[in-house]
C-alpha cells in the first residue's frame, strides 16, 4: 500500500517531468533555477562558507561622504586634518581621502622631498604660511598627539636658508627681506665679506647680496609628518581608501552674471573611485570635492570639465598646473662645509643642504625651459648632475670639486606654469570644487597653513587667518601673476 | 468605511496600468480625492461612535489619524518625485504601491472594531515600511535601521499578541464597541501587572519610550523622504491610539503601572530635547525632536484625565503635520547638497527665501507658538500633568525652553550664517517643494481655527 502510494505519488511527477522534456527545452530554464537556489540556501544554512556568495567589499570607498579629497598627500592629509579640527561639533563632517597609491612611491610631499622650509618668499603671504608651519611643527606633538601612540620625531634641522644673489638681483633680494621681516621673518642681509667671514667655504665670486634667515629655517623629515598626520587624521575618523578618481558626475545650471553674460555653473554630485588593476568602481556622492592630488591636479581638473571652452573665456581656462620631473641628488665630500651648512641656493638655480652627520649632502637644481625632462617615468638622468649641477656646485664651494655621488632619485613637482605659486579655494564655475594645489615645490612647507586656510572656507565661507584670496582660482583667468623670485 | 478602504486599495491598479508618463499625477490626483472623502467621516451622528459594520467604527480619536494618514499620501508621492526619478518604472511603480498598501493597512488598523483585527494590522504595516527603509535608503546605514525598527517592534508585540489572546478567552470578546459597554475588573495581582506590560510594551516601543527609542533616530535618519514622512507622522502616532484603546481594558492595573514609565517619559523628554541641540545630522535631530514631542503624548496618555486625552490627541495630529514638514524641508536640503550635514547647508535663507518662509513656519510650529495646535496639545497635556503632581512642571517647563533652543538652533544655523562657495549657486525652490510645504502648513492653520475637529471630543 505504501509502495503504491509513493508509485502514485512518483507517478504524476515523473509524468509532468516527461512532459516538460518531450515539449523541448523549456524557457525558463527552470532545473537549472532551482538548482542554483537550492544552492544559495545551503550557503545560508549554519555551518557552510558565505563567503563565495557575499562578496568582500571592505575596500571600497563608502557610498556617501560629505567632503572627498582626492589625493592623500601632504595637502590631502592637512585639509583633512583641519576639517576635523575646525568642525564645531564633534564626527560633524564625513571626510574621505582617496589616494591612489597608499605607499606614496611617487607622491611629491614625502619620502621624495627634499623637505626644506624657508620664509624667504617676496610673497607676504607665502612667509605667513612658513611662520606658521614653523609654529605648527615645533609644537606637533600636541597637534597630532594620538593615544597610546609614539610622539611624532621630525628631525628638524634648524640650519637655516642662504639666498645667494648677484648683482642684477640684489635689488629684488633687498625688497624681499624688507617684506620678509615685516610679516615677523627673522632675515638678515649679509655682504660679501660678512658671507665670508660667516661661511668660510663659499667662494663669493659673483655674489653680489646674500640673505640668510636665522630662526625657523631648516628642513626636517617629510616622511614621519606625513606618517604623524595620517595616523592622527585617521584617529579622528577620516575614511581612507585607495583609488583613482575615474569620471565626476555633474549637473549644469545657467546663471546670468553681473553684467548679463550666461555663465554655466556646475555641481559635481558624484565621482567614480575605481580600485588598482581591476575594473571595480564605486560611485560616491558627495558635497564637497578638494582637488589636492598634487602633480596630477591638472587631470582631475580636467576630468571635471575645467577648461572645456573656448580659450580666453572664464570657461576655457585650465588649471595649468602639471607634473614636472625633477632630480635629487645625494653625495658624499668629506672634505666639504660640515655641519653648519645652511639650505644654500646659488644664484645659478643649484641648491644643495647637509643630509644627515656623514658629510653626505643632497641637491640638486631646476631645468631651464628647454632642458624639461619627460615626465613619464621617474628615470634619473645622471648626465644632468655632470653637466648642469656639478659645475656650479663646484664653482659655489671648491670643496665640492672632489664629491662623489651616492644615489639619485627623481620626484614630481605640481609645477604651476602660470606663476609657480599656489592655487587655493573654490573654483568660479565648479561650484563644490576647492583646490590646495600646484605649489611648485615649495608645497611641503606651505601645506598645513593652505589646509587651515581650504577648512575655513568650506566650513565657513572666508579665509579667517591668512587671507589666501590672491591665490584663488581667478587669477588665471584675470592673468594677474604672483611672481616669486626664487623657486628652488 | 469601505468607500475609504475600496479606493485605497484600488490605488494599486492604477498604479501598475498607468500610462508611464502620467504616474505621479494619476497617482496624486486620485490619492488626493480619497483623502476628502474621508472628510465625510468628520460628521458624527451618534456621541459614541461611527459604526460602519462590525469590523469598521471611526470615532471623534480616530477619525483625526484616518483623515492624517489619507492626506499624508499625496504629499508623500509629492515629496518622493525627485529621488525616484533615476529609477526604472517598474522599480517607481513598486514604491508607490508599497506606499498604498501602507496606507490600507494604517486606515484597516484606525478603524479597526477587533483588538484582534487591530494587531494583525498593526504587524502588517510593519512590513512595506521595512521594504521602503532597507531598499530605497540612502545610506549603507541603512540595513542596521531596519534591523533595528523590525525587531524592536516585533519583541515589543509578540507579548501583546499573547495577552490578547488570553484576553479573549478570559473575557470573551475584543470588540472595542463591546467593551466600552463593560470595563473588564482587573484585579491588582502579579499577573495582571505584567498583562498590562504585555498589552503596553508594544505600543511604548513604537511610541517611542525614552528607554526603547533607539531604532528612532536610526530609523528616521536612514529611510527615504516618504518613509520618514509616514514613519514620523503616522506610525508613532499608531502607539499612542493604541494605548488609548487598551487603557479602557486595564483599568484599575493602569493607577500602579504607570507610575514608572510617566518618570521615564518625563526624564527622556528633557534627554532627548538636549540631544537635539548637540546634533550635527539634520534628519536626526528632527528624529530626536519627535521622541521628544511622543514622550509628552505618552505621559498624557498615562495619566489618563479628559483634558489629558484631548492634549494627548491634539498634540498627535499637530506632531504628525510638523514634522512631516520638517522632514520635508530637511529632505529639500538634502536633495541639493547631498549631505545632510548642517554645517555645509549654512546661510540659505539669502537664496531660498520662499523656502526661509516654510522653514520659519514649521519652526514656529514645532515650538508651539501660539495659537497653533502644538501648542493646544501642549498645554493641555501640561496643564493636566501638573494637576496630576506638582513637580512635573520642572521637567515640563524644562523641555519646552529646549524644544524652543534646538528648534532655534535648526532654524538659524539653516538659514542664517554665512553662505559658503558650494551654496552659494543652489538650485531654486521648485514649485512641487512649495506646495508640499503648503500643504503641510494649511491643514495646521485651519485646525488652529477650529481645534475642536482633533481634540478627541464626542
Amino acid at each position: 500500500m505504501f509502495r503504491r502510494v509513493l508509485q502514485l505519488g512518483l507517478g504524476p511527477g515523473l509524468l509532468t517531468r516527461g512532459l516538460s522534456t518531450r515539449r523541448g527545452v523549456s524557457t525558463l530554464d527552470w532545473d537549472a533555477k532551482v538548482s542554483e537556489f537550492k544552492k544559495k540556501i545551503e550557503c545560508i544554512l549554519p555551518g557552510k562558507p558565505w563567503e563565495t556568495q557575499l562578496y568582500d567589499t571592505s575596500h571600497l570607498p563608502p557610498e556617501q561622504s560629505d567632503v572627498v579629497i582626492i589625493g592623500g598627500g601632504i595637502f590631502g592629509l592637512s585639509v583633512a586634518f583641519w576639517l576635523k579640527k575646525l568642525e564645531k561639533k564633534q564626527d560633524a563632517i564625513r571626510v574621505l581621502v582617496v589616494d591612489q597609491d597608499h605607499t606614496y612611491s611617487q607622491a611629491s610631499s614625502a619620502g621624495l622631498s627634499v623637505g626644506g622650509i624657508w620664509q624667504q618668499f617676496s610673497m607676504p603671504e607665502n612667509v605667513r604660511l612658513s611662520l606658521f608651519s614653523v609654529e605648527f611643527l615645533r609644537n606637533i606633538n600636541e597637534y597630532l598627539a594620538v593615544v597610546d601612540a609614539p610622539p611624532v620625531d621630525l628631525r628638524f634641522n634648524p640650519s637655516g636658508c642662504l639666498l645667494l644673489a648677484s648683482e642684477k638681483d640684489a635689488a629684488a633680494l633687498e625688497n624681499n627681506v624688507k617684506i620678509q621681516r615685516q610679516e615677523g621673518a627673522k632675515v638678515c642681509l649679509m655682504s660679501p665679506e660678512q658671507l665670508q667671514n660667516k661661511f668660510p667655504w663659499v667662494n663669493t665670486e659673483g655674489v653680489a647680496l646674500a640673505s640668510y634667515g636665522m630662526e625657523n629655517e631648516g628642513w626636517f623629515d617629510a616622511w614621519s609628518l606625513l606618517q604623524g598626520l595620517r595616523r592622527k587624521v585617521r584617529s579622528m575618523g577620516v575614511l581612507f581608501c585607495q583609488g583613482e578618481v575615474t569620471r565626476f558626475i555633474t549637473s549644469s545650471s545657467c546663471v546670468e552674471g553681473p553684467n548679463g553674460e550666461e555663465m554655466v555653473l556646475k555641481r559635481i554630485h558624484k565621482l567614480h573611485v575605481k580600485m588598482d588593476k581591476s575594473l571595480e568602481y564605486q560611485p560616491v556622492e558627495c558635497a564637497i570635492v578638494i582637488n589636492a592630488a598634487g602633480a596630477w591636479s591638472g587631470h582631475i581638473a580636467k576630468l571635471a570639465g575645467i577648461g572645456k571652452g573656448p580659450p580666453g573665456t572664464l570657461q576655457g581656462t585650465k588649471l595649468p598646473v602639471e607634473p614636472r620631473k625633477r632630480y635629487v641628488y645625494l653625495w658624499h665630500c668629506p672634505q666639504g662645509p660640515g655641519l653648519e651648512t645652511p639650505l644654500v641656493a646659488d644664484t645659478s638655480g643649484v641648491y644643495f643642504r647637509r643630509e644627515g652627520l656623514g658629510s653626505n649632502y643632497l641637491g640638486g637644481c631646476s631645468p631651464t625651459e628647454e632642458e624639461e625632462p619627460d615626465p613619464a617615468n621617474l628615470e634619473v638622468d645622471h648626465d644632468f648632475f655632470q653637466n648642469k649641477v656639478w659645475p656650479h656646485l663646484a664653482q659655489r664651494v671648491p670643496a665640492f670639486q672632489t664629491l662623489k655621488v651616492q644615489s639619485a632619485w627623481a620626484g614630481y613637482y605640481d609645477y604651476n606654469t602660470f606663476d609657480q605659486n599656489g592655487v587655493v579655494g573654490p573654483h568660479p564655475l565648479v561650484v563644490n570644487m576647492y583646490f590646495a594645489t600646484g605649489f611648485s615645490g615649495h608645497g611641503l612647507q606651505h601645506a598645513l597653513g593652505v589646509g587651515r586656510a581650504v577648512a575655513e572656507v568650506v566650513l565657513e565661507g572666508e579665509f579667517k587667518t591668512i587671507n589666501m584670496s590672491p591665490f584663488l582660482f581667478t587669477r588665471f583667468y584675470l592673468e594677474d601673476k604672483l611672481q616669486e623670485y626664487n623657486i628652488l | 468605511m469601505l468607500k475609504i478602504i475600496l479606493p485605497s486599495i484600488m490605488l494599486l491598479p492604477l498604479t501598475w496600468f498607468t500610462n508611464n508618463k502620467t504616474l505621479w499625477t494619476n497617482t496624486t490626483c486620485h490619492s488626493l480625492m480619497i483623502s476628502l472623502i474621508s472628510l465625510s467621516l468628520l460628521h458624527q451622528d451618534s456621541t459614541n461612535s461611527y459604526n460602519f459594520s462590525t469590523t469598521f467604527f471611526s470615532d471623534p480619536l480616530s477619525t483625526p489619524l484616518v483623515i492624517l494618514t489619507t492626506w499624508l499620501l499625496p504629499l508623500m508621492l509629492l515629496a518622493s518625485q525627485n529621488h525616484l526619478s533615476k529609477e526604472q518604472e517598474n522599480y517607481k511603480k513598486m514604491y508607490i504601491s508599497l506606499l498604498t498598501l501602507l496606507q490600507v493597512f494604517l486606515i484597516m488598523t484606525f478603524t479597526a472594531t477587533e483588538l484582534m483585527l487591530f494587531y494583525i494590522l498593526f504587524e502588517a504595516t510593519l512590513i512595506p515600511t521595512l521594504i521602503i527603509i532597507t531598499r530605497w535608503g540612502n545610506q549603507t546605514e541603512r540595513l542596521n535601521a531596519g534591523l533595528y525598527f523590525l525587531f524592536y517592534t516585533l519583541i515589543g508585540s509578540i507579548p501583546l499578541l499573547i495577552s490578547l489572546i488570553n484576553f479573549n478567552n478570559t473575557f470573551g470578546t475584543l470588540n472595542l464597541v463591546l467593551l466600552s459597554l463593560k470595563q473588564p475588573a482587573l484585579s491588582q495581582s502579579w499577573s495582571n501587572h505584567i498583562l498590562w506590560l504585555a498589552f503596553m510594551l508594544a505600543f511604548l516601543v513604537k511610541m517611542p519610550l525614552y528607554g526603547v527609542h533607539l531604532w528612532l533616530p536610526k530609523a528616521h535618519v536612514e529611510a527615504p523622504i516618504a518613509g520618514s514622512m509616514v514613519l514620523a507622522a503616522v506610525l508613532l502616532k499608531l502607539g499612542g491610539y493604541g494605548m488609548m484603546r487598551i487603557s479602557i481594558l486595564l483599568d484599575m492595573v493602569n493607577k500602579t503601572m504607570a507610575y514608572p514609565f510617566i518618570m521615564l517619559s518625563l526624564w527622556g523628554m528633557v534627554m532627548t530635547s538636549s540631544i537635539c541641540m548637540r546634533q550635527t545630522d539634520l534628519k536626526s535631530l528632527i528624529a530626536y525632536s519627535s521622541v521628544s514631542h511622543m514622550a509628552l503624548v505618552i505621559v498624557a496618555v498615562m495619566i489618563q484625565t479628559p483634558w489629558s486625552f484631548m492634549g494627548a490627541t491634539a498634540l498627535m495630529i499637530a506632531h504628525g503635520l510638523t514634522s512631516s514638514l520638517l522632514f520635508c524641508l530637511a529632505n529639500s536640503n538634502y536633495e541639493r547638497t547631498h549631505s545632510r550635514t548642517m554645517m555645509l547647508a549654512q546661510g540659505l535663507q539669502t537664496i531660498l527665501p520662499l523656502m526661509g518662509v516654510w522653514w520659519m513656519l514649521g519652526s514656529l510650529a514645532n515650538l508651539a507658538l501660539p495659537p497653533s495646535i502644538n501648542l493646544i496639545g501642549e498645554l493641555l497635556i501640561i496643564t493636566s500633568s501638573f494637576s496630576w503632581s506638582n513637580l512635573s512642571i520642572l521637567m515640563m517647563g524644562m523641555n519646552m525652553i529646549m524644544t524652543a533652543a534646538y528648534t532655534f538652533y535648526m532654524l538659524i544655523s539653516s538659514q542664517r550664517g554665512k553662505l559658503t562657495n558650494h551654496t552659494k549657486f543652489l538650485p531654486p525652490t521648485h514649485t512641487r517643494e512649495s506646495t508640499i510645504m503648503s500643504l503641510h502648513i494649511i491643514p495646521i492653520i485651519l485646525i488652529s481655527i477650529n481645534p475642536k475637529l482633533i481634540l478627541g471630543l464626542p
